[in-house]
């Protein structure tokens, strides 16, 4: 039969495509359950069903939308074509203000209504998060 | 046989990465100023200068009438120079002159305005500079002759007599 | 002026380029290193310096018929400030990545005096390759002195989130890191072209390897430190793809460090090592790509810009290529296989763990990049959040770490385990102390002892080695006993950490059961170039233990920005961290208080890692 070395190299191969196969899996396997999907408001409305997983909504928050209590932070983000109510408890970043891009990260309720985990903020003023350039561009 | 596949494949796995970069690149919601003569103007949304509403371009630009965008701030000094040319320009009845207020300050641009007159029929905000950008703008200032949402001319740097009287030949 | 001698300068720089390789082949089949080479490397470092210098001095004097100067600085700025201001933008960067790469290479060529003339040349000729790479890069798509006329009289401001000490100097360091990595990559290529392979090989790159290392640790320690106090999100690890386009090349530097080793002394793994020394710039390079290109959406923001994109991206796979190439047809495997491994020895455990290695860096590199492969497949745009990376990460950390105690205690080619009792002692003694812990904290049972016992066994096993080893291998056992020291600290962080988040008016109190937060006033302050508006608040614990925060809002003149830096009382044992935020048009502020414990152990844990590269940086050779 095959020699000692032949037969470890065997085992030793087996190993490794194992290892690689298995580690693979995994990895598609959580790629697919912890992916956020981006979406804007306009894409929401053609939704034919909410489901649960956590989504990002991006656009402009609406003129005079922001209102706030003691616990909870409501607005409306826009595209210009359709809106969306967000609301949200959590700290607030500075560059978080009317008529500026913002993305709202967490989970829809129904078509029209959000409910933000985490508000993203970017370093740079100038700075409009690219997603929510495109969604604006496509109008 | 074996020597064989591992460099090949290296090298198709590696182009394929290539190419899709390639292409990510190409979507990837960058500032493109894709833009020369007789292409579409860049639409765009921006605040009003005074009102500070927003506007879409399209809404200003409207077909057949001949536009001198014109982009300019108040602390550019060349932008005075052309001042006298676009306060000229401004009584053509066949022209209207939308200013493109670049990485302004709202004070300073009103002062400017106060001091100089102001030439323009419409103003849009253009804050961070981008609007300028994917005009394919080089500098402040700078003016875009249009005509059924088509760039006819483009001037860089300040409006001189040369280009004032090319810009009224044009529109005629 | 300044900003014109630097033009010059840098295109002089960039023809020494060609002197340099035409000297360099001249020189190719000489038995002795032309003196000429030399002076022509070091004239290249010393015009990029003087472009550089040139580059900052228009800074300083806030010259802003510099087109750089202009869009990043202000007159208002403090000089501080304006200095990294010269590097805080993306032509500044670039400019300085040329510095760094002129300056490795001259100490280079100086530090390899002992070593084979034509790896040398070899060395220079690809390390050339790169640099005339970054200068037609810069002077082509990104200069640092172009020219506006009229010359404006003021800039248009710096980025208030850049004006900070520790961002100040982050970008030096890390590119030190990030560039250092571009040696090893000459090296290797040089190494397998004239088959250099080898233990004095080895012996001679882990000193730039190790540099790179250290630099590259101290650079990620202070991002993250900046991240912790400016962000205001009180952590210090976002798994933005900034973030890890830095540690994946870190990864890398650290596996490739774990391989040399075992090269040195076994003559194996020589694959492995080449593969790793490309990889290693190749990310970086990648994450250069990446960041400038944006293509991914990332916190940090460079001026976009996709031509510059284009062509890093086909630069990088140049040298991809390149490299494919070199490799496929200069290298000669080993001759002593895989098989010769014993499965219980030094080299086998080593090999084990950057296989681990290896596996936590394909993860950062699938979730960093897969935003892009889905948006050009299927136009769907999608990010990955932390959640991924902790369920792939985090499991594997336990076999990590106990390899990481008992590897450093198998001998070389075939070994025994010495002092099994002790070992399966100390083994017990972790599982009892975690076991301890975690039942009184209200957290998830199993997984959590699992992963704190080994992380408790590793702290122990080297804490012991301290003393009984004598300050043997006192660099290897360092940087174990502090990696064990950052884990622990970042899972108890992450266990004990509380958060309050809520919106105040001035002079409302927010209480719960365990403290209660009174908002007593703000008051305002003008700076130099902002305006601070600094909040006032009371904490009271219910031990009577009482803490006045005092975060701040900053608001910028030019440009106008708000930051908000927060309020962080540290002690060894917790962090308590406010930020306050404004929320336009409301009277309402937005209130985020935190006790965060040990994060200075994070910092300092992380810090002895750099500190014990530097002691094996400065060792004579790897013992045992």
């Amino acid at each position: 039969m095959y020699g000692r070395k032949v037969k470890l190299r065997f085992f030793f191969i087996i190993l490794v495509l194992i290892t690689l196969i298995l580690s693979v899996f995994l990895v598609l396997k959580s790629l697919e359950e912890n992916v956020v999907y981006f979406k804007s408001p306009s894409d929401i409305k053609t939704l034919s069903e909410t489901n649960k997983n956590k989504i990002r909504v991006g656009g402009m928050v609406k003129k005079n939308s922001i209102s706030i209590k003691e616990k909870k932070l409501n607005f409306i983000i826009t595209d210009f074509e359709n809106e969306i109510n967000v609301s949200y408890s959590g700290a607030v970043p500075n560059l978080f203000s009317e008529g500026k891009g913002v993305v709202a990260e967490g989970y829809l309720k129904d078509k029209s209504f959000f409910l933000a985990t985490k508000i993203l903020a970017k370093h740079d003023e100038n700075y409009m998060p690219p997603e929510v350039k495109a969604a604006l561009e496509e109008k | 046989m074996r020597t064989k596949i591992f460099p090949i494949s290296l090298i198709i796995i590696v182009s394929v990465i290539f190419v899709i970069f390639y292409k990510g690149l190409q979507n990837s919601n960058v500032y493109e100023p894709q833009i020369g003569n007789q292409k579409n103007i860049p639409v765009f949304i921006a605040k009003a200068f005074e009102t500070e509403e927003i506007f879409k371009s399209e809404d200003i630009f409207e077909g057949d009438k001949f536009y001198l965008m014109n982009i300019w701030s108040s602390w550019c000094a060349p932008c005075r120079d052309e001042h006298k040319f676009l306060l000229n320009l401004s009584n053509q009845k066949n022209l209207k002159i939308i200013g493109l207020n670049y990485k302004d300050k709202k004070k300073n641009a009103t002062n400017f305005l106060n001091e100089l007159n102001n030439p323009y029929d419409f103003i849009f905000n253009d804050t961070d500079g981008t609007i300028a950008i994917e005009w394919g703008a080089y500098g402040v200032p700078e003016s875009f002759l249009l005509h059924k949402n088509k760039i006819v001319k483009k001037i860089i740097g300040p409006i001189d007599q040369n280009s004032l009287l090319e810009i009224k030949e044009l529109i005629q | 002026m300044a900003s014109l001698i630097g033009y010059y300068s840098l295109n002089i720089g960039f023809s020494i380029s060609f002197l340099i390789i035409f000297f360099s082949i001249k020189n190719l089949t000489k038995s002795k290193l032309d003196n000429k080479i030399i002076f022509s490397v070091f004239f290249q470092f010393f015009f990029v310096s003087l472009s550089f210098l040139g580059l900052v001095q228009s800074f300083i004097s806030s010259d802003f018929s510099n087109e750089t100067v202009f869009n990043h600085s202000h007159t208002t700025v403090p000089t501080f400030y304006k200095i990294s201001g010269a590097w805080g933008n993306h032509e500044g960067s670039l400019l300085l990545w040329l510095l760094v790469l002129t300056l490795f290479i001259f100490l280079f060529l100086l530090r390899s005096n002992d070593q084979p003339k034509k790896y040398r040349i070899l060395t220079l000729l690809f390390q050339q390759i790169i640099i005339v790479g970054f200068f037609v890069f810069l002077i082509k798509t990104s200069s640092p002195f172009n020219y506006i006329f009229p010359i404006p009289n003021e800039g248009l401001g710096l980025n208030p989130i850049l004006q900070d000490p520790a961002l100040a100097i982050h970008p030096p360091i890390l590119y030190l890191g990030y560039v250092g990595s571009s040696i090893i990559f000459s090296s290797a290529l040089a190494a397998v072209v004239t088959n250099y392979i080898s233990s004095s090989w080895a012996k001679h790159i882990k000193k730039w390897i190790l540099t790179s290392w250290i630099f590259l640790t101290l650079g990620i320690l202070l991002g993250s430190i900046w991240a912790y106090y400016e962000l205001g999100w009180g952590g210090f690890w976002f798994w933005d793809p900034v973030e890890n386009v830095s540690l994946m090349p870190w990864l890398a530097l650290i596996t490739l460090l774990h391989c040399t080793l075992v090269l040195e002394k076994k003559q194996i793994l020589t694959s492995w090592v080449v593969i790793l020394s490309i990889a290693t710039f190749t990310l970086s390079m990648c994450g250069t790509f990446l960041v400038r290109s944006g293509i991914l959406n990332s916190v940090h923001t460079f001026a976009n810009d996709p031509e510059r994109g284009l062509y890093i991206l086909i630069f990088l796979f140049i040298l991809v290529f390149l490299s494919i190439f070199i490799f496929l047809f200069f290298y000669k495997s080993e001759k002593t296989t895989i098989n010769s491994l014993f499965w219980l020895s030094k080299e086998t455990s080593i090999l084990i763990n950057n296989w681990f290695m290896m596996y936590f860096l394909s993860v950062v590199l699938i979730g960093t990049t897969y935003p892009i492969f889905l948006e050009v497949l299927s136009s769907e745009k999608i990010s990955v959040g932390p959640p991924f990376y902790n369920k792939l990460i985090i499991p594997f950390l336990v076999p990590f770490l106990l390899a990481m105690a008992i590897g450093p205690k198998l001998k070389w080619i075939k070994s025994d385990l010495e002092n099994k009792l002790s070992l399966i002692l100390f083994l017990i003694i972790s599982l009892l102390l975690s076991t301890f812990i975690i039942r009184n904290l209200d957290i998830n049972f199993l997984i959590n002892t699992i992963l704190v016992t080994s992380a408790f066994y590793l702290f122990l096993i080297t804490l012991k080695d301290f003393f009984s080893k004598k300050f043997k291998n006192l660099s290897q056992n360092l940087a174990h006993f502090s990696f064990s020291l950052l884990i622990l600290s970042i899972l108890f962080n992450n266990f004990l950490s509380t958060e309050i988040i809520t919106n105040l008016k001035i002079n409302e109190t927010y209480e719960n059961d365990s403290l209660k937060i009174n908002f007593e006033g703000i008051e305002q302050r003008d700076e130099q170039n902002f305006k601070a508006i600094i909040g006032k608040f009371v904490v009271e614990h219910n031990g009577g233990q009482t803490d006045i925060m005092q975060p701040e809002l900053r608001i910028y003149n030019q440009p106008n920005i708000i930051t908000s830096e927060a309020d962080i009382k540290t002690t060894l044992y917790k962090d308590k961290f406010m930020t306050m935020n404004s929320v336009q048009n409301q009277e309402y502020f937005n209130i985020r208080y935190q006790v965060k414990p040990f994060m200075i152990w994070i910092w300092l844990s992380t810090f002895l890692i750099s500190l014990s590269g530097l002691i094996g940086f400065f060792k004579k050779r790897y013992e045992n």
